[in-house]
């Protein structure tokens, strides 16, 4: 008898014959919040398709530049950071925001209450992200990175998102329980996080503008903690929660989560000026931001071994859960992604891919493997809860992983080799500049293919999601498993 | 209850850390700086940009430049920038810089456009690669070099000051690619052959932007892997009325615009190249060790740091 035959592998669907309070309070929970979070799940998915085929378009121009090049809110210094932004904002703090939601009023064990204010703070945020992007394709780009959007998208923005987050911290206080699980505290940090820094990095650079380079340093500062503090403590927030809850166990050790969390707090957040190695600062400044970032590697460090040490014996799992297989997915990509990311500012290798490709590598790794991944597998976990159907085509689920993964490594893996190529050419003078980027191009070219698979993958996902949305799904009170026979037949011993 | 307060003044206190730690306190060290001057209080550096290079940043930077062009030169010590020449023009190219840069070289930039990537060459210096007045005349044995670079409407002070023998039966004429646009255009610069062999600009000179933004792939037999979009419509295609304009492009071949018609930089253009031409590093400041052979620093400019420490710090106020 194999592990995975002794396990629940999802608790049992909510039926009223089921009679069990807890059950049906969860369900009460879940319905209060269907609304706002499926909202939030549909406009990141719109978003996602946009910036999906906008990436198509960003990479292919990079290799064939003469194309659709006369237009100007098509050249290819516009489309690029309309792509970043609304990856950044439209896919992936909305997909988080929903999944925060979902798992406070879960965890606080209280309904969401008043979820039409959230509702019009959806409404707002996409407005902001429309907005912004407009801004950008007619050339009202401010040029900092991931602030690219117009100082007036941003005050739409910051409205939307104190009428969101005012409720998700409110359910918080009217908590029932005393006790405050490890995904909560990930949750509230992002929570309280992102306004301190989106009003920061706003009133720095556009309010009470700051001279000269510390514009840059206040922009990578700003850029970094998103992806760490803002969407990187979701995404973990979440693997706390799932990886526990669907192999029915308990997180191996409360007391490694808190060492886990708190070195995550102080040493990712002085990363990123490594970003900068080498420029125009004083010196300490970068090297701190390199110290921080080998430091980087206690989280990553105990909350890997955290997430291991909780699925040991339960691996199996994976190949019947899609919510599992994301995540976990998702959880290691943790791991390889901060590794590459000390390896990378290493000032002896930041001499020679600084200024590559292989930021853009990175960047991917961390929004994309990390992130992404795990936000798919908590979406295959709470969709299902919220509209009361199982996901259809447990084939349709196998090729989204498939096509994402083997998308997210081809690129990652292009960009790496081609900015390694790319900087060494760099640092060759013998060589003319322009060898360098011919050197690169293969590599670029090679992106867009990983593009291509990666357009599939979020094709595929985007029409199962609309069945589901629909009311096609599968009514059935067994979750969808990628290996039904073998799952269905590990539940007989139950 | 205990360990939710200890939560909260965590959650603020690590990020207050970072906030002071990464913004606050740099901006305290290097956030007032104020150009540099001799003793006399002259010499200035940095100044001030000109109002149309100014707004030229803007347009740099809303139309994505940054996102392949860094203007940041890095130390000696870690990387080769300052050892690297430009591709184009006679070879050796002018160089990429003569010194690191430093946040001083900053000071008057908003937004500051840094950069972070180097699909294309870095600029910080591009300004200081244009050709000189004097070697517009020395640059070629043709010595009306400059009849198609600039503006050729700008040019004839130039081109009067070029002594006449070399203007026909000069060496390189045989070279010569069939005559460039403006030849034709122009009846009265016909004979006025062409400095080289591909009929280009000046390179780095203005005309020489505004050609390498309409059609970048068009500058030189080596550029051709150029990934650099085209910037045409920066450019206005209009038919000529009267007299040629001024400022219209030299092109060729598949670029070039039909008979009767001509392509100008529209006033965005020019503040772009405007811009280009002024991003110039070369200006030696007391904290940067300038590269020995370099633009010579003012005797008696030691550097402030010594040759491997890399911070760039800087005591005036």
């Amino acid at each position: 008898m194999t592990p995975a035959a002794d396990i629940p592998l999802k608790e049992p669907t909510v039926s009223a014959a089921a009679g069990d309070a807890d059950q049906l309070e969860r369900a009460r929970i879940d319905a209060s919040t269907r609304v706002p979070v499926l909202m939030f799940y549909a406009s990141a998915m719109v978003w996602l398709l946009i910036g999906t085929l906008l990436a198509g378009f960003v990479s292919f121009k990079l290799h064939s530049p003469d194309w659709f090049s006369d237009v100007s809110f098509l050249t290819w210094g516009r489309l690029r950071p309309v792509h970043m932004n609304v990856m950044v904002y439209g896919w992936a703090s909305m997909v988080a925001m929903g999944t925060a939601i979902w798992l406070m009023a879960r965890l606080c064990r209280t309904t969401l209450r008043h979820p039409l204010i959230i509702v019009t703070g959806i409404w707002f945020w996409n407005i902001g992200v429309v907005i912004g992007v407009i801004g950008i394709l007619m050339g009202y780009s401010t040029g900092y990175d991931w602030l690219e959007f117009p100082p007036y998208a941003a005050v739409v923005l910051f409205v939307a998102y104190a009428l969101i987050i005012s409720w998700a911290v409110l359910m918080f206080r009217f908590r029932r329980g005393d006790q405050i699980y490890i995904t909560q505290w990930y949750l509230l940090a992002a929570f309280l996080w992102f306004p301190w820094l989106y009003a920061a990095a706003q009133a720095m650079l556009f309010v009470v503008p700051v001279q000269g380079v510390m514009q840059a340093a206040v922009g990578w500062w700003y850029a970094n903690n998103l992806l760490f503090l803002w969407l990187g403590a979701i995404a973990l927030g979440t693997a706390y929660y799932m990886i526990p809850k669907v192999i029915g166990r308990p997180v191996y050790s409360y007391h490694l989560a808190t060492i886990g969390f708190w070195t995550y707090a102080l040493f990712s957040s002085w990363t990123g000026m490594q970003r900068l190695v080498d420029g125009p600062f004083p010196a300490w400044m970068i090297t701190a931001s390199i110290a921080a970032t080998i430091l980087t590697i206690i989280p990553v460090a105990t909350v890997g071994l955290n997430h291991h040490m909780t699925m040991q014996g339960y691996f199996p799992v994976m190949r019947y859960s899609p919510t599992l297989r994301f995540t976990v997915f998702g959880a290691m990509s943790y791991t390889v992604f901060s590794v590459v990311g000390i390896l990378i500012s290493l000032r002896s290798t930041a001499r020679y891919l600084h200024f590559t490709e292989a930021s853009i590598a990175y960047s991917h790794m961390g929004l994309y493997a990390f992130f992404t991944m795990i936000m798919f597998g908590s979406m295959y976990y709470i969709v299902p809860r919220l509209v009361g159907r199982e996901w259809r085509y447990a084939t349709l689920i196998k090729l989204h992983f498939w096509a994402s993964v083997y998308g997210v490594g081809l690129m990652s893996l292009m960009l790496l080799v081609g900015g390694l190529t790319q900087g060494a050419d760099q640092n060759d003078t013998s060589m003319t500049f322009i060898e360098s980027v011919a050197s690169v191009l293969p590599y670029v070219r090679g992106r867009t293919v990983a593009a291509l698979l990666l357009t599939v993958s979020h094709f595929i996902f985007a029409f199962h999601f609309g069945l589901m949305l629909f009311g096609l799904g599968r009514t059935s009170t067994v979750p969808t498993f990628l290996n039904p026979v073998e799952a269905e037949g590990s539940e007989e011993h139950l | 209850m205990k360990g939710l307060v200890s939560l909260f003044i965590g959650l603020f206190g690590t990020f207050a850390f970072s906030w002071l730690g990464l913004t606050v306190i740099p901006n305290w060290q290097i956030g007032a700086l104020n150009p540099q001057t001799d003793e006399e209080g002259a010499d200035a550096y940095p100044t001030p940009k000109s109002g149309m290079a100014d707004r030229g940043r803007r347009i740099y930077a809303a139309n994505g430049c940054i996102y392949c062009h860094s203007q940041q030169i890095r130390p000696d010590y870690d990387s080769s920038d300052i050892d690297r020449v430009r591709d184009a023009g006679p070879s050796p190219g002018p160089k990429w810089a003569e010194r690191r840069s430093a946040p001083r070289d900053y000071i008057f930039d908003r937004p500051v456009v840094l950069g972070q990537e180097r699909m294309g060459p870095d600029v910080a210096n591009i300004g200081k690669a244009a050709p000189t007045e004097e070697e517009k005349p020395a640059a070629a044995p043709p010595a009306n070099a400059s009849a198609n670079s600039p503006a050729p409407a700008q040019s004839p002070p130039a081109n009067a000051s070029a002594p006449k023998p070399g203007t026909s039966g000069s060496p390189a004429a045989p070279a010569n690619s069939p005559a460039p646009p403006v030849a034709a255009a122009n009846p009265s610069r016909a004979a006025s052959a062409s400095p080289n062999p591909s009929g280009l600009p000046l390179a780095y000179s203005e005309a020489w932007h505004h050609r390498h933004l309409y059609s970048p792939r068009s500058m030189s037999p080596d550029n051709r892997d150029s990934t650099m979009p085209a910037y045409k419509f920066l450019y206005e295609k209009h038919p000529i009325s009267g007299e040629r304009s001024a400022d219209a492009l030299q092109l060729e071949g598949r670029d070039a615009p039909p008979p009767g018609w001509e392509v100008v930089p529209t006033y965005e253009a020019k503040c772009l190249v405007a811009y280009l031409m002024s991003l110039d590093q070369s200006h030696p400041l007391k904290e940067v060790k300038t590269a020995p052979g370099g633009a010579a620093p003012p005797a008696g400019s030691p550097p402030a740091a010594p040759a491997g420490s890399p911070a760039p710090a800087p005591p005036k106020k």
